[in-house]
């Protein structure tokens, strides 16, 4: 089983999650982040500030899946939030030991 | 290829990608700012780039094409875009941008936009250069109490802290606004240098970290191509004073030229609005005769008319102390004129003396004087010694300082103290000169002594005064390390004190040392339990001296000998004394220490003392947080730790888990049996990194050993402990035996490990 987590923009989220239910996922966890990459917090390209680096408001996304599917959710949110301008975030994706269904206390895939 | 050379490459392909990256535009610029405007690239620079424009609607989707690239690129980028109005504005409301902007350098693109950007931004530095410097000096202590002084820390950041290069090129900032001169070549060689420690720094580490961790010293040292981290941190300390000092007197010119009278201390340069603008001619020229060859002159010591450096060796050490007493500073023209007086001759005349004292027993006042003599290399050839300790840094985590700095700081602490000594003149001279060995290799206090000699010797101390001095250098940690490491109620302790002391003089002139010594070295060193540890044996010593008989250890109070009058164990907690009595058996002391830490109390001391078949012990503690702790719950611990009911291993063992964990592998601990420190016990002296519990853990290894413990003694260095036991056999008598005493080092040593 994968988690994969992704920071997207906050506008890009319901394309997103449209992608997803598209694709057949069933549940998921949304929550409101902040953060900088390389752009530093500046959200407009031609002003920005010397020296000054904000936190931007994204939100954070967070699916989990078999090991199969996980390339293939990768595609679908990447190019679902995908802009192209600077600050469209990241995705990523760790391997998950243990899921347990916390109503019936199924384990493993049958859990998701 | 010189590190200067390798920035320099690194801004011109930088120069030449952004240009290429611009291409052929109207109406726009690329302009460098900050490092890299100074062309100051390190490998691991951020790169300040403003993109310029004149108002052209589509700037948006040209900073995107510049932009991008650089992204993509992975160099981090501190981008603007601004038109020089926009830039000018900013640079108004915001002090880091101006003096970015203060560097701004072109590109590429249109140069007249540049030049229009970089004549208004320079032009309203200077029109409010009163606010813009009250502003910068702000920020500048500001940094100072934030990130401390490059000269005197382990681990400095070699940016941010006062005399690095922020400083530096505040001292450039405060040169642009026309109220004070540039660096001069020696500020720009160790400006250069700093910012070689740092390039070498980012090459080490392969990251923008401008903090030199002890760790990355020895390598950033050898890309450096110097001997070692020592050597290291002595050049940047050299060249933090220099900045630093540079610093201090521009911020002083600026005011002075912008006609304010400076301020006596460094950093009083007023807050905005505080400055007006005047001419020159308006500056006051108010001439106060301070001493002879000597006037005050706005806020400053300058020499008078009638001085003639050529002709006057003393006048330096004149200029000092007067400038010292009246709390002013040395105007810097009258410095360079100093360094035209000749040598003094040797041994120094009785007014050279005079002045020196004058100087030292100024206190705070003198360090700063000392730090401009220091600047211009006069110290060094007042004494010539002084080479040795200049910039010398000390790798203990108690020193704050330099040994240098940390000399004249004792000797400023010392002045405070000259009542209490016959002598003040030796008191001061001592105290600049106790960690004068420190210089050369060996322990300090032998090769201080024969430096102290000759140095006294040279400022013209007669044969028994140079004898004194010398004889406090080489024993002034006599009475700080004896009074913690050594039970005062022996008799042989003081005793043997008294034996090397010999004379009252010493005596008093070795107290105020310890109290000085101490007090400059940073707020680890001195409390008041040592204070009083310090004065006690003074006490003991000067009983003895004057005759007498030394006092009788403290007897019992009477609330100790009534709770031993019960029979039974108890615990009596008043202030941070503990009192513990329980009917007398082997292992008792260490086992109620044991109890103790693992209640989170640090044992300093421990006394124990035999009262009617009951051991009633006594312990110092430091109490480490939270409430103090309950004797009712202490006493049934004690109660079930003595039956086997606690484990006291257990215990101890996972408040270890929470103990802070030295960040740097520390020393192998050491263990030395003293023999002749006391008549009725053996002396175990045992230096290790502190840990709680460390006193229950070495008595344990000396009760299996079939010791036991009568006193205990701790001392924190630091991170460090001096644990000192001192113990008898199982007749009560010192260690006699030989296997017995072949096996204490191995069995402490092994607890130790374990």
């Amino acid at each position: 089983m994968k988690l994969i987590t992704a920071v997207i923009k906050p506008f890009k989220l319901d394309e997103v999650k449209a992608a997803l239910q598209a694709f057949g996922v069933h549940g998921m966890t949304v929550s409101e982040a902040s953060g900088y990459g390389r752009q530093r917090g500046h959200t407009e390209v031609y002003r920005g500030a010397e020296y000054e680096v904000d936190l931007v408001p994204k939100v954070r996304l967070e699916v989990l899946c078999d090991d199969e599917d996980a390339d293939d959710l990768i595609d679908v949110v990447v190019k679902a939030a995908q802009t192209g301008r600077i600050g469209d975030g990241k995705v990523w994706c760790v391997p998950v030991d243990v899921v347990v269904r916390v109503r019936t206390g199924e384990r493993g895939p049958g859990a998701l | 290829m010189t590190f200067a050379a390798d920035r320099a490459r690194r801004a011109t392909e930088t120069d030449r990608w952004l240009a290429s990256l611009l291409g052929s535009e109207a109406s726009v610029a690329l302009v460098a700012v900050g490092g890299y405007g100074r062309k100051e690239l390190l490998p691991g620079s951020d790169l300040d780039v403003l993109l310029l424009h004149a108002g052209r609607p589509d700037i948006s989707v040209l900073a995107d094409r510049i932009w991008y690239p650089i992204w993509d690129s992975g160099t981090p980028l501190d981008h603007a875009v601004r038109t020089p109005a926009e830039g000018r504005e900013v640079a108004r409301a915001d002090l880091r941008v101006a003096l970015g902007l203060l560097h701004a350098r072109h590109v590429a693109g249109d140069p007249e936009l540049t030049a229009e950007l970089r004549t208004g931004v320079l032009a309203d530095w200077r029109s409010a250069a009163g606010t813009r410097l009250a502003e910068l000096q702000a920020s500048h202590v500001e940094r100072t109490a934030r990130s401390g002084e490059l000269a005197f820390l382990l681990e400095p950041d070699l940016k941010e802290a006062r005399g690095g290069l922020r400083d530096a090129n505040a001292i450039h900032a405060v040169a642009a606004a026309w109220v004070a001169p540039g660096p001069g070549p020696r500020v720009r060689a160790a400006q250069e240098f700093i910012l070689d420690a740092r390039h070498a720094l980012h090459e080490v580490t392969g990251r923008n970290t401008d903090r030199l961790v002890l760790q990355e010293q020895d390598e950033v040292a050898r890309v450096l191509e110097l001997l070692d981290a020592d050597a290291l941190l002595r050049r940047l300390a050299g060249a933090g004073r220099t900045v630093a000092y540079a610093l201090d007197q521009s911020f002083r010119q600026a005011q002075r030229s912008r006609g304010g009278r400076p301020g006596t201390a460094r950093n009083r340069l007023s807050l905005p609005g505080g400055l007006t603008r005047r001419g020159p001619q308006r500056i006051s020229t108010h001439r106060r005769p301070l001493a002879e060859g000597l006037v005050e002159q706005d806020g400053e010591v300058v020499l008078a008319r009638s001085a003639d450096p050529a002709a006057d060796p003393v006048l330096v050490l004149r200029a000092a102390a007067a400038a010292a007493a009246a709390g002013l500073a040395l105007a810097p023209r009258t410095l360079a004129r100093l360094t035209d007086c000749p040598p003094l001759p040797v041994p120094w005349p009785a007014e050279a003396r005079d002045a020196l004292a004058a100087l030292l027993g100024a206190g705070q006042a003198a360090i700063g004087v000392w730090e401009a003599l220091d600047q211009e290399e006069l110290i060094t050839r007042l004494l010539p010694d002084w080479e040795r300790v200049r910039n010398r840094p000390q790798r203990n985590p108690l020193h704050t300082f330099t040994v240098d700095r940390h000399l004249v700081e004792t000797a400023a602490h010392a002045a405070a103290l000259t009542r209490t000594v016959a002598r003040p003149d030796l008191l001061l001279i001592t105290a600049l000169l106790h960690d004068i060995g420190k210089g050369w290799p060996g322990d300090h206090r032998l090769t201080g002594e024969v430096v102290a000699r000759d140095t006294a010797h040279r400022l013209g101390l007669g044969t028994a005064d140079a004898d004194l001095v010398a004889g406090a250098v080489r024993h002034h940690l006599l009475l700080p390390q004896t009074a913690t490491r050594r039970d005062l109620d022996d008799p042989v302790t003081v005793a043997q004190v008294a034996d090397v002391v010999g004379s009252w003089q010493l005596l008093e002139l070795l107290h105020a040392v310890a109290i000085a010594d101490a007090q400059a070295t940073g707020p680890a060193a001195w409390n008041d339990w040592k204070a009083g540890l310090v004065s006690e044996l003074v006490k003991r010593v000067g009983a003895v001296l004057g005759g007498e008989e030394p006092p009788a250890p403290l007897p019992l109070r009477p609330e100790q000998i009534a709770l031993a009058a019960g029979g039974e164990l108890a615990v009596l907690v008043r202030g941070s004394e503990v009192t513990v009595v329980a009917p007398d058996r082997p292992g008792l002391l260490w086992q109620a220490a044991g109890v103790l830490a693992s209640h989170r109390l640090a044992v300093r001391s421990a006394n124990a003392t035999s009262c009617d078949g009951m051991a009633v012990t006594a312990f110092t503690v430091v109490h480490g947080y939270g409430e103090p702790p309950d004797a009712t719950l202490v006493t049934s611990d004690l109660r079930r730790a003595l039956t086997g009911q606690l484990d006291v291993a257990q215990r101890l063992g996972r408040r270890d888990v929470v103990a802070a964990r030295p960040a740097v592998p520390a020393a192998p601990p050491k263990v030395t049996l003293v023999d002749d420190a006391s008549q009725t016990a053996t002396v175990v002296e045992v230096r290790a990194h502190d840990a709680p519990g460390l006193l229950w853990r070495i008595g344990r290894a000396l009760g299996e050993c079939g010791l036991d413990v009568r006193a205990a003694r701790v001392e924190t260095l630091g991170a460090e402990a001096v644990d000192v036991f001192y113990v008898v056999d199982a007749k009560g008598d010192p260690v006699k035996d030989a296997g017995t005493r072949g096996r204490i080092a191995a069995a402490v040593l092994d607890a130790l490990a374990g």
